[in-house]
């Protein structure tokens, strides 16, 4: 009660430093959510590219607009030793980018995945996945047949019957996929070969080609999904196809597309590290410069409750204590506004698929003691100094 | 319990003002003071009275000289146990009140209390009881900026009292009122002395007061006189 009482001495100078530690705390919930968010897209994604080993055409991007990879070569590749099982994918956005409404968009946008359901390929580490209604398309499914991902699910308002339009062809939802908070939930699974002809159509090149019989559909794979056989090393199995194909195709071995991910993470984490760090410094200064400015305001007290018999320990430990509410209090203040931004933009994006910020209760609960570690930090070196007065230059004050 | 409460021996102090300025402030002072006293140190300004008051009272240390306080030779005490001698044997009233502005009456009396080891129940009903006394049973919860001179002055001397010191060291405890509230402080501590048989040393410049006092000590120019 005393502490608070004497913070509130000076209410202007606490509010003032206080709403120091509120915009430090608020940067680093902010910051640090949406690198938590990142980070939990990569590693979805790391669990993925980790199962198999992805082999795409040359010059093809991560959406597959340009190069194919012909049905020889994916047959080829299937024949060589160690390789269990191959799956032919193909993908593309759902909706072309619009030029005159170009938006930054953070997160997956939404993204047709025509999978080869008849092959028998599973992911290692990705075998099913979850859904929150009806089923996954299977071997059965008929080519007017997708499920979608949860985004996708929530932004068109899709249940499981609903009819949905993909690039001016309709289809029907039999399932939607249960929350990765990864890739999938922006996806809209689908056969391969509907998917095949969505691409030639939305690609004039690829459509003028096939028109005239010079561009087999089969021919049409945005990328090739390898499986190795049971005791063969995939690193092994991949450089074989490296080997082989290196010409017309990119191999992205597990081990090596892990050390890709992993570095992408470092820099996100170095991101919170960092906006953790602004934060750190920013309050502890202006904490220091408080509670300094403070304890010599108090001089005469810490001498009074020396004389009567305080502890230089309970007098450090009051001041230290005091700058840990400071501490404390900002970043409760700091962490609500985070925590109400990043929701309310959240809550806005969500229907995009484009949740940019994670709140996940244990980093809430980490910020919060943060702060106060903050506060007591810097409240340390001052109280330190007031523990150390000596009492008669402190009562000389009087 | 010893008859004598302080006993110093030798007491010397000095300051360095500059290289060649060294101030003598205490020259070798002597002083005793048995249990139940009621003594003033009276002398001219300058002549150490503070100075030896602190260095009675523990927040200073001599450069030379022994002092025993209660039976316990403090002269080697570290400053990690003076703490402790300043709760439980020494109480202190200054000229000023030096109360705590932020806390109530009550809650200046309850700290030292605090600093003395009390539990927090037994602390509280004490210092309720003090204040009681002392004539301020309505003016408990009142912040020092509320209370007058007097009224603030009974707060440091039920402050004093919390820990049952084995002596009273007063700083000119009249120095800032006036003279009909200045009678009445010195009245409630020669009440205490006579009465509850506490034990009082005060330092003072005003003859009054000092004619008030069983015992008289004059120091000059850092001696006793």
């Amino acid at each position: 009660m005393e502490i608070l009482r004497n913070m509130w001495r000076r209410k202007f100078r606490t509010a003032l430093t206080i709403f120091g530690i509120v915009i430090g705390i608020f940067a680093f919930t902010v910051m640090g959510s949406m690198a938590l968010k990142l980070n939990k897209m990569i590693s979805g994604g790391k669990r993925y590219v980790t199962g198999q080993i992805t082999v795409s055409p040359k010059g093809a991007s991560y959406d597959s607009s340009g190069g194919t990879l012909p049905l020889d070569t994916i047959n080829k590749i299937s024949e060589i030793e160690g390789v269990d099982k191959v799956s032919a994918l193909v993908s593309l956005l759902a909706t072309d980018p619009d030029p005159d409404n170009a938006s930054v968009n953070m997160g997956q946008p939404p993204t047709i995945y025509g999978g080869d359901n008849s092959s028998d390929f599973k992911n290692r580490n990705w075998e099913t996945m979850d859904m929150r209604e009806g089923r996954m398309l299977d071997k059965n499914s008929k080519d007017d047949e997708v499920a979608v991902g949860v985004n996708i699910a929530t932004d068109k308002k899709l249940h499981v019957g609903d009819m949905f339009n993909i690039r001016g062809r309709d289809f029907k939802v039999v399932g939607v996929v249960a929350k990765t908070m990864t890739g999938p939930d922006s996806y809209i699974f689908m056969n391969i070969k509907p998917a095949r002809e969505l691409l030639i159509a939305s690609n004039p090149f690829m459509k003028s080609l096939s028109a005239s019989g010079r561009l087999k559909t089969e021919d049409v794979n945005s990328s090739l999904a390898v499986s190795w056989k049971n005791g063969a090393d995939s690193e092994k199995v991949a450089a074989a196809i490296k080997d082989k194909f290196g010409k017309e195709v990119t191999v992205m071995s597990p081990v090596k597309m892990g050390e890709m991910i992993d570095k992408a993470s470092a820099t996100f984490n170095a991101i919170i590290l960092g906006s953790a760090m602004l934060a750190l410094i920013v309050g502890l200064f202006s904490i220091v410069n408080t509670m300094v400015m403070s304890i010599s305001e108090r001089t005469k007290e810490i001498g009074i409750k020396k004389a009567i018999g305080a502890s230089p320990s309970s007098i450090a430990w009051e001041y230290t204590l005091e700058a840990g509410i400071i501490g404390l209090i900002g970043g409760a203040i700091g962490l609500g506004l985070g925590v109400l931004v990043a929701t309310l933009v959240n809550n806005k994006m969500a229907s995009k698929g484009a949740e940019i910020f994670l709140l996940e209760p244990s980093f809430i609960v980490g910020v919060i003691v943060f702060s106060f570690i903050v506060g007591i930090i810097a409240g340390v070196i001052p109280a330190m100094r007031a523990s150390k007065l000596k009492v008669v230059e402190a009562i000389r004050e009087l | 319990m010893p008859n004598i409460v302080v006993k110093a021996k030798g007491i010397k102090k000095s300051y360095k003002m500059s290289k060649q300025n060294i101030v003598c402030a205490l020259c070798g002072v002597d002083i005793e003071v048995k249990k139940g006293d009621f003594s003033a140190i009276i002398g001219p300004s300058g002549c150490g009275k503070s100075t030896l008051m602190h260095i009675l009272g523990l927040l200073d240390r001599p450069d030379e000289g022994t002092l025993e306080i209660d039976g316990v030779d403090m002269t080697k005490l570290p400053e990690k146990r003076a703490y402790k001698m300043r709760a439980k044997k020494i109480g202190f009233i200054f000229q000023g009140f030096n109360l705590i502005p932020t806390l109530t009456a009550l809650e200046n009396v309850v700290l030292a209390g605090k600093y003395g080891g009390m539990n927090k129940t037994a602390r509280t009903k004490r210092a309720k009881e003090l204040l009681a006394m002392l004539g301020l049973p309505e003016r408990m919860n009142h912040k020092p900026s509320e209370l007058s001179g007097g009224q603030q002055q009974r707060v440091a001397i039920a402050r004093a009292l919390m820990n049952d010191p084995a002596i009273i060291l007063a700083d000119e405890p009249t120095g800032e009122l006036d003279t009909k509230t200045s009678m009445e402080i010195m009245d409630i501590l020669k009440k205490l002395n006579k009465e509850d048989e506490k034990t009082f040393l005060i330092v003072t410049h005003n003859m009054e007061v000092a004619e008030a006092c069983k015992k008289i000590i004059k120091l000059r120019d850092g001696k006793n006189a």
